[in-house]
């Protein structure tokens, strides 16, 4: 018997959860002398860098990361999922199968929205247990929420989740204001431990690190009085500068996990630096079991040259904001909200809409928790109105589904009879009496989404693959068609990957694909074709290779891009030629060639800003031209549909 | 051994050269190297073409695209034009047609190629065999022309119940695989047979049909014959042509691996084929061969210089092309026996620019954006492509004939697969994959091939399309150098 306890007894590996089980594992956690540290790699990369941490920075620290003897490493869920194949290119499946690999002795951990999953609207039950097993491979513990907290939506991935062996961390959403009392919440977990029982790990999720470290002190130590052989483990942002603080008051009131991330790449909206956090609570007694605090700093060293490649990413606005106390944008949604004000050309109006509108719609809303899909809804809600300058005029879908309950129960109270004026119209009571109510989402039949799957490629589509593809349809799709056409190219470094106005004659670099063989390309010279295509020199693993890019196309398509002014576009849509608002995806159709549509029917559903929005019809006509087609990705000013007036 | 006939011995200075592509450059090269002058004729959408640049002049004959290259009447005006005293019709367009001949003799122009009697006799099958019975060459059982009606089904019902099934329909004026028609039965035959007629008037101007046994998966194996005025006929050995594309040949090795009492014999039955047609100049016989038993029968004979011609001269050393000009100024064929190397083994490969994988659908109107060949012993490239060059949609997509040279078998196959790698084609897709999965396909490594050597390996067509990761990843490295931002990140 070893008299003194080593850091290897102490750290908790995903092999002893596989041989012993969760109560043991959890049990270990009990028995840990100090308090546990997530590494919230995920979190960092969504809050402060758009979610673009490439995996070849993850790759080139993973090592190191294994050897800090961290809780977790929070690695996939969110919205990283659907960013992986969106921005990065990669399988996040694969991510997950590359990073195992490469970390056997550090436990996994994802952030799962429940019927949501990794995405913003509820999943049908099949989809959310097949895609909770297939995830489940590699991650070993499942950060789980809903954004009302209502029970009922996270029950499928609970169930799943224990299914597969896996450690549940139930979360309470947390937020602020005279309706978020201790009582509230204690109760909250209540009704979690009836239906999961009580080997978990609870989260007290505080999405906008809001509250003061006092709350979140008095909160953690409400929850430990009633359920003192609870797990806790804090996750919070540090939006407004103070999360240490909130982390330091949550431990010494009995939390045994806390979440931080590398200092090299902390921001303004995700975790605190990790070791802020053990230096502080060690101050206070409190010992941050099995962490290596030169493997600590070792990653960070190797992380600080990579930072310079993400710059792009970084927040139009830095510094921190504690204003995020009222206005509580998610730490994960702010710098995407700046990124929006920029393309959307009102950057000017944000002090109006953080400050003023988005709370005012937060309270007329209901006071729930600004987290996805709510916070999209809000936010969306709140620019609108301050945009249009009439306030909840043509609300989208997504606000009426959640004041029709459809969601869930709103948990404090219903938005006032004026908001429904203004979201239904005058005649709302009887709609909203009629359509009032929780909305189940039927099954959906796999095989034949495996089927149109397959079609869509032209091959077999693995399972894997239709994982994914129930996840993000027409993103999945144009991901795996990047694959077969460009490989693997997460192998490539960020500096390659985000390179901008081209590369030097000369620049080299050296990477392994993923198959692990070494390379070196070398960038030759350029010459452009008589067709306007461009030829480029590589050396590649010392062999030129000149490589042609038609360039054609994409100048063709700049051409035909149309610049109108909303103006314009709304005295379009009099005469019936109907052009996209905004900048999206189409969703969906709803009518055909030869329909005839009266004014005011939806023609085309719309998804920017995770957002559902309805496109509608200005006159009463015949749908004689639809020029999308779902999936497709459309412009402002882009032609959608050409509807002829009526006589 | 030449007979004693009195022949009229003429110079030629100066040699029109009535085709275009690759066999239009191929020609200019030997016309020049006897230091004559070479005339190129073109149609207009072939102004870039690169044989044009090799020659010492060129004639626009029209706007083309394709009639103006049959024009014969064009043809001699160009000849007249320049002063020519010679034309080379090369292969295809006006190679085999009687009358081009007919019509230089007439202008007094020599046409490098047989007398017009010749090449129409030969060009007529059942003519052809007439000839060859006459002179004890086997051919594969068969009918005279049909006679028109119920008379010529009758003929054709009784032919099969003596030969069985399946038979072959042929048309009489058909060539180059075109007109032939399998037949499995009699209620088959009886569908058929109007069918083939029909289509033989529309394609060949002639209703005439025959019938014939048909050789299941048989091998093409084709001699080389130089015949000269004094009555001289030699030959430069044989050509296996067996691995064919709906009866279109890709790729040819000479010599044919048969053994050897079955060359000399075929060698033998060639020259006498020749003679009994009273050939003169260059001339292939071809024959079928049962791959089994070895047994051959005339199939037919090709009056004209041919695609393939590169792998006997890569294995013989004999310039083919100077040999026809010298035999069309009168001269005595000088090649000794001993000087005709039939040692090694030459394969020739047609790479074009089609996608074998989509049924070899031509990629026409694509350019090379760029171009490297292989070279190094053994190798020998007859084309017209370059970077920049602009696949025609007018014409065939032939970019380069490639012709190895190798010690043996396994040297010639490693060299043709090393070849072929060290191609780089960037703009169209070619069929070098596909020759390069035939190289590394067992039964041609074995060399056990005959015509449905396609057919049977349907495998060649499934070579990877994907590249190497490096290959992906360093098109998606130039893109996003070439667009000046990834467009798959943002």
């Amino acid at each position: 018997m070893n008299a003194v306890k080593t850091r290897a007894d102490e750290i908790i590996t995903p092999r002893e959860l596989k041989e012993h089980g969760v109560a043991y594992v959890l049990d270990k956690i009990k028995r840990g002398d100090g308090f546990f540290v997530t590494n919230t790699e995920r979190d960092l990369s969504q809050s402060d860098f758009k979610n673009r941490v490439m995996p070849h920075t993850q790759v080139l620290v993973a090592e190191d990361r294994n050897d800090c003897g961290y809780f977790t490493l929070e690695i996939s869920g969110g919205a990283s999922v659907h960013v992986d194949m969106l921005r990065k290119q990669i399988s996040p499946l694969e991510k997950l199968e590359v990073l195992s690999a490469l970390m056997p002795d550090t436990m996994f951990q994802n952030l799962c929205r429940g019927i949501n999953l990794f995405g913003y609207r509820p999943y049908p039950e099949n989809v959310i247990r097949l895609t909770v097993q297939s995830f489940a491979r590699y991650v070993h513990v499942w950060r789980v929420f809903d954004f009302l907290n209502h029970i009922p939506n996270m029950i499928p991935v609970f169930e799943e989740v224990q299914k597969a062996g896996r450690i549940l961390e139930p979360s309470i959403c947390f937020s602020t204001g005279p309706e978020h009392t201790n009582e509230y919440y204690v109760k909250k977990v209540g009704q979690i431990l009836d239906v999961t029982g009580e080997n978990i790990i609870l989260c007290i999720k505080n999405h906008g690190g809001l509250g003061t470290s006092k709350r979140i002190g008095d909160l953690t130590k409400a929850i430990m009085d009633r359920y003192p052989d609870m797990i806790i483990h804090y996750h919070g942002h540090n939006t407004d500068g103070d999360d240490v603080g909130r982390i330091v008051a949550a431990v010494r009131n009995g939390a045994r996990i806390v979440d931080a991330g590398d200092h090299a790449f902390c921001g303004f909206f995700g975790p605190p630096p990790i070791l802020t956090v053990v230096d502080t609570l060690e101050e206070y007694g409190f010992r941050a079991v099995g962490i290596n605090r030169e493997k600590v700093i070792e990653t960070s060293n190797k992380l600080r040259p990579q930072r310079e490649f993400y710059k792009d990413f970084e927040s139009q606005f830095l510094g921190f904001d504690p204003t995020a106390q009222t206005h509580k944008l998610p730490g994960g949604a702010t710098g995407s909200s700046f990124e929006q004000a920029v393309k959307g050309g009102f950057l000017d109006r944000m002090p109006e809409i953080l400050q003023k509108e988005l709370p005012r719609v937060q309270r007329e809303l209901g006071n729930w928790w600004s987290v996805t899909p709510g916070s999209q809804i809000l936010w969306t809600t709140a620019v609108n109105n301050v945009i249009k300058g009439v306030r909840y005029k043509d609300a989208n879908d997504d606000l009426k589904n959640l004041m029709l309950g459809r969601y869930g129960e709103l948990p404090f109270y219903w938005p006032a009879d004026e908001i429904y004026t203004a979201v239904f119209g005058p005649d709302w009571k009887d709609y909203v009496d009629k359509e009032k109510g929780y909305q189940k989402i039927e099954d959906i039949d796999i095989d034949v989404e495996r089927r149109v799957l397959e079609h869509r490629l032209g091959r077999p589509a693995t399972g894997d693959e239709l994982v994914l593809y129930l996840q993000h349809p027409n993103d999945a799709v144009s991901f795996f068609k990047f694959e077969e056409k460009y490989g693997k190219s997460w192998v490539l470094p960020p500096e390659v990957w985000f390179k901008k106005s081209g590369f030097n004659l000369g620049d080299k670099y050296e990477f392994s694909d993923a198959f692990g063989k070494q390379h070196t390309v070398e960038v030759g010279p350029q010459r452009k074709t008589k067709s306007g295509d461009a030829v480029t020199y590589l050396i590649v693993d010392h062999h030129p290779e000149p490589i042609l890019t038609e360039l054609e196309q994409e100048a063709g398509a700049a051409k035909k891009k149309p610049t109108l002014t909303p103006k314009e576009i709304e005295a379009l849509g009099k005469t019936g030629d109907i052009r996209s608002p905004l900048k999206g995806v189409v969703n969906e159709i709803p009518v055909s060639e030869g329909d005839e549509v009266s004014a005011g029917q939806v023609l085309i559903v719309l998804e920017a800003m995770k957002m559902l929005n309805n496109v509608l019809s200005d006159i009463s006509g015949k749908v004689t031209e639809i020029l999308v087609s779902p999936g497709d990705e459309v412009d402002v000013g882009e032609p959608l549909v050409v509807v002829k007036k009526d006589g | 051994m030449g007979k004693n006939v009195m022949v009229e011995k003429k110079t030629i200075t100066k040699v029109l050269v009535a085709n275009r592509g690759e066999i239009a450059l191929r020609i200019i090269r030997t016309v020049k190297e006897l230091g004559l002058s070479a005339v190129a004729v073109y149609e207009k959408p072939d102004s870039e073409s690169l044989f044009i640049r090799f020659a010492d002049d060129a004639i626009l004959i029209g706007n083309g695209p394709r009639k103006d290259y049959l024009n014969i009447d064009r043809m001699i005006w160009a000849a007249r034009q320049c002063g020519a005293d010679a034309i080379h019709p090369g292969y295809g367009f006006l190679a085999e047609n009687a009358e081009f001949s007919a019509a230089c003799e007439k202008e007094g122009i020599i046409f490098i190629g047989p007398p017009p009697d010749v090449i129409r006799d030969l060009g007529n099958k059942v003519v052809a065999r007439e000839i060859m019975k006459r002179a004890n060459i086997p051919f594969i059982p068969g009918t005279d022309n049909l006679s028109r009606g119920q008379a010529g089904i009758e003929e054709a019902l009784a032919f099969g119940k003596i030969h069985g099934y399946p038979i072959m329909l042929k048309a009489s004026s058909g060539g180059g695989g075109r007109g032939i028609r399998k037949v499995e039965n009699e209620s088959d035959l009886l569908i058929q047979l109007p069918l083939a007629r029909a289509e033989a008037l529309s394609a060949f101007n002639d209703e005439n049909i025959y019938v014939e046994r048909c050789i299941e998966a048989p091998r093409h194996v084709e001699v080389q014959i130089l015949a000269d005025k004094h009555g001289n006929i030699i030959h430069l050995g044989t050509r296996d042509c067996s691995i064919q594309r709906r009866h279109q040949k890709l790729l040819e090795i000479a010599p044919a691996d048969l053994p050897t009492d079955i060359l000399e014999s075929m060698h033998k039955t060639a020259i006498a084929a020749a003679r009994q047609a009273g050939y003169i100049n260059a001339g292939t016989v071809e024959f079928l061969v049962d791959a089994e038993t070895n047994e051959f029968w005339f199939m037919e004979m090709n009056t004209r210089l041919q695609v393939e011609h590169t792998v006997t001269e890569a294995l013989t050393g004999v310039d083919i092309v100077r040999e026809q000009i010298r035999i069309a100024e009168g001269e005595h064929l000088d090649i000794p026996s001993e000087r005709v190397q039939l040692m090694g083994k030459a394969i020739q490969v047609r790479i074009n620019a089609e996608d074998p994988k989509n049924n070899f659908m031509p990629e026409g109107g694509k350019r090379v954006e760029v171009y490297q060949s292989p070279g190094g012993p053994g190798i020998r490239l007859d084309g017209i492509v370059y970077q920049g060059y602009k696949i025609p949609t007018e014409y065939d997509s032939l970019l380069v004939k490639m012709t190895i040279r190798g010690y043996n078998w396994e040297q010639a196959i490693q060299r043709l697969r090393r070849a072929l790698h060290d191609f780089l084609i960037v703009g169209p897709q070619t069929t070098i994959p596909f020759y390069l999965a035939i190289c590394d396909e067992v039964d041609f490594q074995k060399g056990e091939f005959d015509t449905s050597y396609l057919e049977t390996h349907p495998e060649i067509f499934k070579y990877p399309n994907s590249e190497r990761e490096i290959a992906k990843l360093s098109k998606l490295i130039a893109e996003i150098h070439a667009k000046k931002h990834n467009p798959y990140a943002i």
